[in-house]
């Protein structure tokens, strides 16, 4: 997950890099570190200190983490002849390795031949049927050839093993969603919120998961999510402001004519609504009468 | 006190000289013997998934109070249930899995190349040094020291009169044993040099058994209380807004 201030040295290396600055190296360690996807940027940046000799020997044996890397990008943009020829200069180097085959599968992958590419992960398996990024890939194959229940199946094989994985739960998380399977994706949100208990990200997506549940008690777990999710990125988080708003018309209007005191205990909504009109002024005056109407509409200023 | 003893050239260059170059080499040809031998064993896919339950039943256990009491319970049940839990480990298991594991070939095997790789080198240069160099006072420090150090400098020698800034032979060899890993670190690269303090703390986690960390994972996991967080959240996102919207 890439943080405020490392997001900020990124796109600073990034200009300094562009203007000719040097430190694309630096760049390219940062991007790695972060598993930021610039594929573009590391491409533009990698592929020049890949051809001249003299910066690549520089590099030492950090040459060949470059030349993975290039690979991928290249992949990830479409330049599969580029990818093509990092991929013989790594199959020189380590002609036996795990790595660089999964890396030509991966080339497999980008060409578009599934069959082929599942065929050689299969293979790879069969030396080593515990390894992580291939049953990660197969899981990939699977959603990117549009075929979402068996990438779930994939994602639940895996975190059967591995589950102490939070990518994979995020990914499974988010096909859930994208299934409107909402009860699953919920388990996986709270999974997440379990091993990472302080990122407010998984607060959020898990409460909105609560609240497309509908339903009242759903309703107020939402917006007990949507405050914290307040109170750990200290009010900055639009999304989270928008649902305590959404949340408790929604309560309210579940819970019209019955305890009413019960409502008007927590001026939490109307807190909200102010803290976005706020925000609104700030950064969109434009957007700010809009705002106002749909707050008035809400009725959330008693 | 002895007046000073002059020491010969030729010790110096036939004693004290070799006996670093041939350590430094000895060093160098167990690290590459030790990479040959290196067997890169599978892990069982049954120990890790082990670990990665544990793993996970840690993390509920930590974050327990950050998940609805509903959501809770339920998976508490899906690791701790009598009947398949997950942390649950079935009686008269747990011997067994000791047994297995030091009756598994491979893992003695392991263990037996790393230790010969290390003990072998090892004694055949202390029979060496004391066979060829034994008794000999092969270098001076050029500082006093006091008497507590004559067992670690004049090692093979028992004189008493010697001053003790003078080194033995046999102490060279150990000061050279044990003082070469920075060298070695700057040869072999940072993680290659040949630890053997590392490779003994390895050893001592060899004894290791998952599924008694399984049963205590259980234990700690059956007492937690469970006590929803959230609610608390409601009151600290009002004052966090109070803050942000004045």
């Amino acid at each position: 997950m890439v943080v405020a201030a490392e997001e900020k040295e990124l796109k600073r290396l990034e200009t300094q890099v562009e203007n000719g600055g040097g430190g694309a190296w630096d760049y390219l360690c940062l991007v790695r570190k972060l598993k930021a996807r610039c594929s573009h940027n590391v491409l533009k940046f990698g592929l020049p200190i890949l051809k001249d000799p003299n910066s690549r020997s520089k590099l030492g044996s950090d040459e060949w983490t470059l030349y993975e890397q290039v690979a991928i990008a290249a992949m990830d943009c479409q330049q599969l002849e580029v990818a093509k020829d990092c991929l013989k200069s790594l199959c020189k180097k380590f002609p036996e390795s795990t790595r660089v085959a999964r890396l030509e599968c991966m080339l497999l992958e980008a060409k578009g031949s599934w069959a082929e590419a599942e065929n050689a992960y299969a293979r790879l398996l069969e030396d080593n049927p515990l390894d992580q990024a291939i049953h990660k890939r197969k899981a990939a194959i699977a959603k990117a050839q549009g075929n979402i229940s068996s990438a779930i199946e994939c994602l639940n094989k895996y975190l059967e093993i591995f589950m102490a994985d939070h990518d994979a739960w995020r990914e499974l998380a988010e096909i859930y969603v994208s299934l409107q399977m909402y009860k699953q994706a919920a388990f996986c949100y709270e999974e997440l919120i379990l091993s990472q208990p302080t990122v407010p990200l998984y607060h959020l997506a898990y409460a909105e998961v609560l609240y497309t549940l509908g339903g009242l008690e759903n309703l107020q777990m939402a917006k007990k999510y949507y405050a914290s999710t307040i109170d750990l990125t200290g009010g900055k988080n639009t999304r989270a402001l928008f649902g305590i708003c959404l949340c408790s018309v929604a309560i309210g209007q579940l819970t019209k004519g019955r305890n009413k005191d019960e409502k008007e205990a927590s001026e939490l909504p109307s807190l909200a609504a102010t803290a976005l009109m706020k925000e609104y002024k700030e950064r969109a005056p434009d957007k700010l009468p809009l705002l106002t109407s749909t707050v008035k509409s809400m009725k959330l200023f008693s | 006190m002895a007046e000073d003893l002059v020491l010969d050239g030729a010790i110096r260059d036939w004693v004290l000289i070799p006996l670093s170059v041939v350590m430094v080499l000895i060093g160098v040809l167990r690290y590459f013997v030790s990479k040959l031998m290196r067997s890169s064993q599978l892990p069982d896919a049954k120990i890790l998934k082990e670990g990665q339950v544990i793993i996970r039943a840690r993390n509920l256990r930590a974050a327990a109070n950050f998940i609805p009491a509903k959501s809770f319970r339920a998976r508490r049940a899906y690791y701790s249930n009598e009947e398949n839990g997950l942390l649950h480990v079935p009686k008269g298991q747990t011997q067994n899995a000791q047994a297995q594991m030091f009756s598994d070939p491979n893992m003695a095997m392991d263990m037996m190349k790393k230790n010969l790789s290390m003990i072998i080198p090892q004694t055949l240069t202390f029979a060496w040094v004391n066979f060829f160099f034994s008794g000999f006072v092969a270098a001076k420090i050029p500082f006093p020291l006091t008497q507590r150090f004559r067992s670690m400098l004049q090692n093979g020698i028992d004189l008493s009169t010697v001053d003790v800034s003078y080194v033995s032979s046999r102490s060279w060899y150990f000061l050279n044993l044990f003082g070469l890993r920075g060298l070695f670190s700057l040869i072999l690269g940072e993680e290659n040099a040949t630890d053997d303090t590392a490779r003994m703390m390895q050893m001592g986690g060899f004894g290791f058994d998952p599924t008694k960390s399984l049963s205590a994972e259980k234990d700690s996991l059956d007492i937690v209380q469970h006590e929803w967080a959230l609610p608390k959240f409601e009151q600290r996102a009002e004052a966090v807004l109070k803050k942000f919207v004045s």
